[in-house]
């Protein structure tokens, strides 16, 4: 196999399980042979993201389909975000849905349409990464969109119709002004280069000094409008906590792991692109103002809600503002800060929603006044939402904590000690909320008469294997995973190759 | 009259096809205005491709047909006559006279920003390119004043035309795959907008957006 057929392949696979999956026939004994099919496609999907990686970091940026298909460092990251987490909580899903279906909460149809929708959405989001073509990325997260908006409404309540709806709306709304941006990316890149080349993330950065500025401002802003509300920023994140917490919980930890990160990404391409044609300080002070008023408004629900996904789901926004924040201080460390935060806060946050959603299933209910004592009950899974929750709340040695402290080093060191102060204290009250979680409901007192069960060695290794990594990478990040950040990082300062800046550990111990 | 002219009238058109799809009083009579206005479009992207001499538009207008004229406007015609809320009434927020105001109030400030474009791509095309624009942002108001989902889904079909039309006006240069790939993405999140507004109509018996309201804070 020649390694430029590694992005197409990575493609078609679960594209080509997802189809296989829908044509499945539906009777009772066929569900075995779909979660099969499933299993080999996101085990499949896994191998392939994580081969793709490792090329990437021993040859350099891979380029394929006449230019259309790029991986170079930073889409690695997303990458290899979407096989791990699509995997585990691929994986994840195989318990619950049988679970689901036992008890009558879905039928067989239902199930064959959740791994097919499942290994579709995978594909888009593989979509998006993998893009060069800008029009082809927008196209990817608008279908992002499609796909994932039948798996919040799977359960088929008015509840979930209802979050499924306001998705669907929200978001194609959202992402239409992000055509905009894109639209008028292309048209002032025509201006100056060859249409066919025009289209083209990699030839719009390398031209970017010659674009009107005046339309990359207008671009930027569509850009962040339309990928934001993917994202879950502030104003724009009104669907996310619906559709989050009405989902499957697995689809839930896939929704706020992987896909809020793919908005974030083709924002991060636009940023580059912005940067390099206008200098930093218009995306810049754009991205701090939303980033810290999304961490200040998501601060307060989420300390004020009661039901568990909801909760999380608050976090999640929260998160992705750490995250432009992070993006919006700039700088090597900045960025590389960003990134991070966003590998580790999808690890973290797929371990909590698969952890709710064995809560869910357990005690039938996700409200959090009446989820108490859940390591009684459930020891393994109670175990692995306190180890979560404190991972979340930034603790060490947990990952989430080296990032969180990263995005604040780099802040004090750009000059913003005053924004900083206000974030963390922002974050202080997420960590009463968080406290509040471990202390009320996975200890407390659990409910008399409720046999003493865990969920399934399926709900519970995938888990396992998601705390196994939030250690590794809050103890002793792999070098790899350095070494890439490092190129994407230059990436998006468009250093080419970043030699001036040392990996973010390195850095962040210099500082100490 | 000029090429780029008669871009510009028939583009003028479009505002008034995209009023009769937010007036109408039935959701299935909304569909056939908005084939109509599809039909429009096509047009556009006709004339312009004669004007500018682009044949690629030709491609763009015959996929634009097959979609947004035949295709989109039948799956609605057919699924949206099934559906009914007699509680809703016209579910217009604000009357057809204040429609109709508001409508001519986006386009003059559109006309406004597209004024200060200095892009060679749009020099000659500016109206068209500012009802582009317009019909953007007349598609998201139809979203927000019309309480019925079945609108919505107008409002959201008539946002996709305001963009497509941009694309056209400035970007008919793109490889062709592009607008495919677009075009396709519009269609389905139309056909996935009518399977979950039938199932929402099914299961809580109402189109109503102002009743999908359970999930708060």
């Amino acid at each position: 196999m020649v390694a430029s057929d590694l992005p197409p392949l990575l493609l078609l696979s679960p594209l080509v399980f997802a189809l296989v999956i829908f044509a499945m026939p539906t009777s009772g004994r066929s569900a075995r042979l779909i979660e099969l099919l499933h299993l080999v496609s996101i085990v499949g999907t896994l191998v392939l993201a994580l081969t793709t990686v490792g090329y990437v970091l021993s040859h350099g940026t891979l380029v394929t389909f006449g230019d259309w298909l790029m991986v170079d460092p930073l889409a690695a990251i997303f990458v290899g975000l979407i096989g791990v987490v699509g995997c585990l909580t691929g994986f994840y899903s195989i318990g619950y849905i049988r679970h689901d279906v036992a008890h009558g909460e879905l039928t067989a149809v239902k199930q064959k349409l959740y791994y097919g929708f499942f290994n579709l959405f995978l594909f888009t989001m593989l979509l998006v990464v993998t893009a060069n073509n800008i029009v082809m990325m927008w196209v990817g997260i608008e279908a992002t969109t499609l796909g994932s908006a039948f798996l919040v409404g799977i359960y088929g309540k008015g509840t979930s119709l209802e979050a499924a709806w306001k998705y669907l709306i929200i978001c194609s709304v959202g992402v239409a002004f992000g055509l905009y941006g894109t639209v008028l990316t292309f048209a002032n890149a025509s201006a100056s280069i060859d249409p066919h080349q025009a289209v083209l993330w990699t030839s719009i950065l390398a031209h970017a000094q010659d674009l009107d500025p005046t339309l990359v401002k207008i671009a930027f802003v569509f850009v962040l409008i339309g990928f934001g509300t993917k994202a879950g920023i502030f104003p724009m994140h009104a669907w996310l906590p619906d559709a989050h917490s009405e989902a499957p919980s697995p689809v839930s930890g896939l929704l706020s792991g992987v896909l809020l990160k793919c908005g974030l990404f083709v924002i991060i391409r636009y940023y580059a692109v912005t940067m390099k044609a206008i200098g930093p300080e218009f995306p810049q002070s754009i991205l701090l103002v939303l980033g810290v008023l999304t961490v200040a408004v998501s601060a307060f629900l989420v300390f004020v809600q009661h039901d568990f996904k909801r909760k999380l789901a608050y976090h999640s926004i929260e998160h992705v503002g750490l995250i432009v924040i992070g993006l919006g201080v700039g700088g090597p460390l900045g960025i590389a800060a960003a990134l991070l935060h966003t590998i580790n806060h999808s690890f973290t946050k797929a371990l909590l929603f698969c952890g709710s959603g064995n809560v869910l299933q357990k005690y039938g209910t996700r409200d959090l006044r009446s989820v108490k004592g859940i390591l009684r009950t459930a020891p393994v899974t109670g175990l692995f939402i306190m180890a979560g929750a404190l991972a979340l709340a930034g603790f060490p040695p947990f990952n989430v904590f080296v990032s969180e402290f990263m995005v604040f080093a780099a802040g004090l060191d750009a000059g913003y000690p005053k924004l900083m102060i206000l974030v963390a204290l922002l974050f202080t009250i997420t960590v009463a909320a968080l406290v509040d979680i471990i202390a009320h409901s996975v200890l407390g007192k659990a409910p008399e008469n409720m046999e003493k069960s865990d969920s399934s060695w399926l709900s519970l290794a995938p888990m396992g294997v998601l705390l196994a990594l939030i250690m590794v990478f809050g103890v002793a990040m792999p070098r790899p995973v350095g070494d890439i950040l490092r190129q994407a990082t230059g990436i998006v300062m468009d250093q080419g190759h970043a030699t001036a800046t040392a990996t973010p550990i390195e850095h962040v111990a210099a500082k100490k | 009259m000029s090429g780029l002219q008669i871009v510009n009238g028939l583009a003028g058109l479009l505002i008034v096809t995209s009023l009769l799809v937010v007036v109408a009083r039935k959701p299935s009579q909304s569909a056939k205005f908005y084939a109509l206005q599809s039909l429009v479009l096509v047009a556009v992207f006709v004339a312009l491709g004669s004007a500018t001499n682009a044949p690629q538009l030709y491609v763009w207008a015959a996929v634009a047909f097959v979609t947004k004229v035949v295709l989109v406007p039948v799956i609605m015609a057919r699924s949206f006559g099934r559906l009914s809320d007699e509680r809703l009434g016209s579910g217009e927020r604000i009357s057809p006279a204040v429609t109709v105001l508001l409508a001519a109030v986006v386009v003059l400030l559109c006309t406004l920003i597209i004024s200060g474009v200095t892009l060679p791509a749009a020099a000659g095309i500016k109206p068209a390119l500012a009802i582009s624009l317009a019909h953007f942002f007349f598609g998201l108001a139809c979203i927000v004043t019309q309480r019925n989902i079945l609108k919505q889904v107008f409002g959201y079909c008539l946002m996709e035309n305001g963009s497509h039309l941009t694309l056209a006006l400035l970007a008919g240069s793109a490889p062709e795959l592009v607008e495919i790939g677009i075009t396709t993405d519009a269609v389905f999140a139309v056909v996935i907008m009518v399977i979950l507004a039938t199932q929402i109509n099914r299961k809580l018996a109402t189109l109503d957006a102002d009743q999908l309201t359970t999930l708060k804070g």
